[in-house]
């Protein structure tokens, strides 16, 4: 299966999840399948698994979606152990296998690409509803269990390479971060960008 | 100066990042400050973070500022240098603040890690987080309420290195 078949079949699962999308082409992909204020987007290769876990213990009560790649994830396979720790309840991590580097070039990530189980890294590290999918369908499921039962939930999903012709990003990361944090306040009802008070105001 | 026992450092420690808001923090030890992780996991009002690597630290706590969190990492200079990518490409490039203790190993009159120590000053100024070496007790206050102004301002890391002075360690 294809990421961006995938994306198109989840995405009518989805409300107001918050999605942080890898340093690849995932992120591309899913915004313009999905296009919200809701996505963010990681530029370092490997964080976006722990920005997710980050996000998903500020945000207890949001259900918070993390695109990852397999070579991100071998960059930061320790961030499998911390969500393993912390138990977030909210948070649904995808891993898209393609085996390879796609936005390096399509280089393998590691010899033994092929023949790990990501799924049974993630469980062994902690992360019980962790499970491989092949499919679509079985991708579909997942996904359904991990929105209507607690998680930390792990889904690796085995794709073939290539990436979608879709349009480039409407937004920078940075004001894609601002987008996404103006996104949280209005629908947590929050204040995070507090604007500092010049003294002369608080005097009065 | 002040003298100053470990339990009472890490006490105190906590206490300032307290008083200066901050409510959200990752940690990965350095024996150094055993007492100030100690007393961050035993406080209830802070989110107590451990670590596998200190680079993962600082993406946790930029995914905890996008959801309205005060944070700040503790790690050694080893542990800064481990983060630098991290550092740029996501809280300088997104501009995301956090406030880093450091511990800084190799500091004048620390054996064992004088190469650390001399890298540690550099590469800060190199990647434009301002700095501020902190030796005394009496300081911890205010050094860290008018660090995390800079960094929630600027929406930049800012650093404080802690010493063997203020952590009451030898």
């Amino acid at each position: 299966m294809k990421r961006f078949e995938c994306l198109q079949a989840i995405a009518p699962l989805i409300k107001d999840e918050l999605f942080v999308t890898t340093a690849g082409g995932a992120t591309n992909e899913w915004n313009a399948v999905r296009p919200s204020d809701g996505n963010i987007q990681v530029k370092t290769l490997g964080l976006c698994s722990s920005i997710g876990l980050g996000l998903a213990i500020g945000l207890p009560k949001r259900k918070v979606f993390v695109f990852d790649g397999d070579g991100a994830l071998w960059m930061n396979l320790g961030s499998l152990a911390t969500i393993g720790l912390h138990q977030p309840k909210n948070l649904i991590h995808i891993l898209w296998d393609n085996k390879q580097y796609e936005s390096s070039g399509g280089e393998p990530t590691v010899a033994t690409a092929g023949t790990i189980d990501f799924a049974g890294i993630a469980k062994s590290a902690g992360i019980k509803n962790s499970r491989a999918v092949g499919t679509v369908d079985e991708l579909k499921d997942a996904v359904s269990f991990a929105l209507n039962n607690d998680g930390p939930h792990f889904i690796a999903a085995n794709i073939e390479a290539g990436r979608a012709e879709v349009p480039p990003l409407k937004y920078d990361e940075l004001e894609n971060k601002y987008h996404f944090i103006r996104y949280v306040e209005d629908t947590e009802g929050k204040s995070i960008l507090r604007l500092p008070q010049s003294a002369s105001y608080l005097l009065k | 100066m002040t003298a100053i026992d470990p339990i009472a450092a890490g006490a105190a420690i906590v206490a300032g990042l307290k008083k200066a808001g901050i409510d959200f923090v990752a940690t990965l030890p350095d024996e150094k400050m055993l007492e100030v992780i100690r007393a961050v996991e035993a406080d209830r009002q802070l989110k107590h973070v451990p670590l596998c690597r200190e680079e993962e630290g600082i993406g946790i706590c930029a995914g905890a500022y996008l959801a309205g969190k005060k944070t700040a990492i503790i790690m050694q200079n080893a542990g800064f240098l481990n983060s630098c990518n991290a550092l740029t490409t996501t809280s300088l490039q997104l501009q995301i603040p956090i406030l880093m203790l450091i511990y800084y190993a190799g500091d004048i009159g620390d054996r064992g890690f004088t190469t650390l120590g001399a890298v540690t000053e550099p590469v800060l100024q190199a990647m434009g987080f301002r700095s501020y070496v902190l030796r005394r007790p009496e300081e911890i206050d205010e050094t860290l309420a008018g660090a995390q102004i800079l960094a929630d301002d600027s929406k930049k890391p800012v650093a404080v290195l802690l010493t063997k002075s203020v952590l009451g360690v030898k």
